[in-house]
């Protein structure tokens, strides 16, 4: 699986990703408590310049954006049809400046700094024994380990069926790739607990 | 937690994010293409149980989140949870809690093959397809100011194929329960 990260230097890649965060959560609520239209147009142009500081090529950093744009779009639309173009512009600047920042974001921090700061933020959370926080970085690699591993069990049970004259259907598709992935569960949790990853249980 | 209630999740969670990979569906008589994606989220409910299922989906959440594009169509990074349609995310966490509640509420091994299928389909429906939608609906009518009715009009066209993903829940539902029955141990 590739990641939406991108390598650089930029301002944004240098800053720690709780700070990151803590501003996406601070405009976020910034954003939905004014309703003024060039006040959220500002907003909007910045949020745009603050995704353009990763310096991302033009083209990657359209189709990035591309499929939450088309919903904020056709929303969008929908809401100028059946409501007023002010709440339909107010609807649209606020997302667009909220998708614009989060993925700055997303581009400028990597996959280990958010599990880091996961699993620090987890850390109450331990201690009133809701989660165990070292479980979530555990939980996290095992699915990374293991998509390639159901992409291909997917690939060979279409093969089977097209073997046997069959067209794979969802019914037919899902049964067989569900049962044969979670029958390896027993094993990869023996060879988690043979390797002590978890402590004491 | 026991490791093996862990890993179940997470093998959940690899099965959700292929199931994102399949080419979405058209079928003739609904208006919209049906991804396969939201069809894992009821199936984690059915298969997995309530405390199991929801883990599953809050982990597609936060492999979405942190930046790795698991979701249907190749989408990922923090950028969608800044959708209109974010509620029906927020929702899955919801649908698969339910549908896994009322599995294990309603299922049981010594039931009749039908009664476990209609058993599973009741479930996958109040969870996949009522829950889901009041979620998504709220959000979507609370982000827009468009109001509850003229949201629920525009997410209209999507019920029919979430119904046809409930029956579908239902008989893998019954079909994993048969092959591989992990329902009846309670995570």
């Amino acid at each position: 699986m590739r990641t939406l990260y991108v390598e650089g230097r930029s301002v944004l890649h240098r800053m720690p990703p709780r700070a990151k965060l803590l501003g996406l959560a601070t405009a976020s609520i910034v954003l939905f408590a004014t309703r003024s239209i060039p006040l959220l147009g500002m907003f909007c142009v910045a949020s745009a310049a603050v995704y353009l500081l990763p310096r991302l090529a033009p083209r990657e950093a359209f189709e990035r954006l591309r499929p939450v744009l088309l919903t904020i779009v056709v929303v969008g639309l929908f809401t100028l049809l059946f409501d007023s173009a002010i709440e339909a512009a107010v609807f649209v600047l606020r997302l667009t400046s909220l998708m614009l920042l989060a993925a700055a974001v997303t581009a400028t921090t990597g996959i280990s700094a958010f599990m880091e700061e996961i699993t620090r933020l987890a850390m109450p959370l331990e201690r009133i024994g809701l989660v165990r926080a070292a479980d979530i970085g555990l939980a996290v690699g095992l699915v990374i380990r293991f998509v390639p591993e159901v992409l291909a069990r997917t690939q060979a049970i279409r093969d089977a069926h097209h073997a046997r004259g069959l067209k794979p259907r969802m019914l037919t598709l899902a049964v067989p790739m569900i049962i044969l992935t979670l029958g390896s569960a027993d094993e990869i949790a023996a060879a988690i607990d043979a390797r002590g990853l978890r402590g004491q249980n | 937690m026991l490791t093996r209630d862990l890993v179940l999740a997470a093998l959940f969670t690899a099965i959700i994010v292929v199931l994102g990979l399949l080419p979405p569906i058209t079928l003739g008589f609904i208006p919209v293409p049906i991804t396969a994606q939201s069809l894992g989220v009821m199936t984690a409910g059915v298969v997995l149980g309530a405390k199991r299922g929801t883990i599953a989906v809050l982990l597609v959440l936060l492999l979405a989140a942190i930046g790795l594009p698991v979701l249907s169509g190749g989408r990922g990074g923090l950028g969608v949870f800044a959708a209109p349609t974010t509620g029906y995310l927020i929702g899955w966490v919801a649908a698969a809690f339910v549908t896994g509640l009322a599995s294990e509420k309603l299922v049981r091994a010594q039931q009749s093959g039908l009664m476990q299928g209609i058993g599973f389909f009741v479930a996958s429906l109040l969870g996949g397809v009522i829950v889901l939608y009041a979620f998504g609906v709220t959000y979507l009518a609370l982000v827009t100011g468009l109001g509850f009715s003229k949201a629920f009009l525009g997410s209209v066209a999507f019920i029919p194929g979430d119904v046809l993903k409930a029956v579908i829940a239902a008989l893998v539902g019954r079909a994993v329960m048969v092959g591989y029955p992990l329902l009846p141990q309670r995570a």
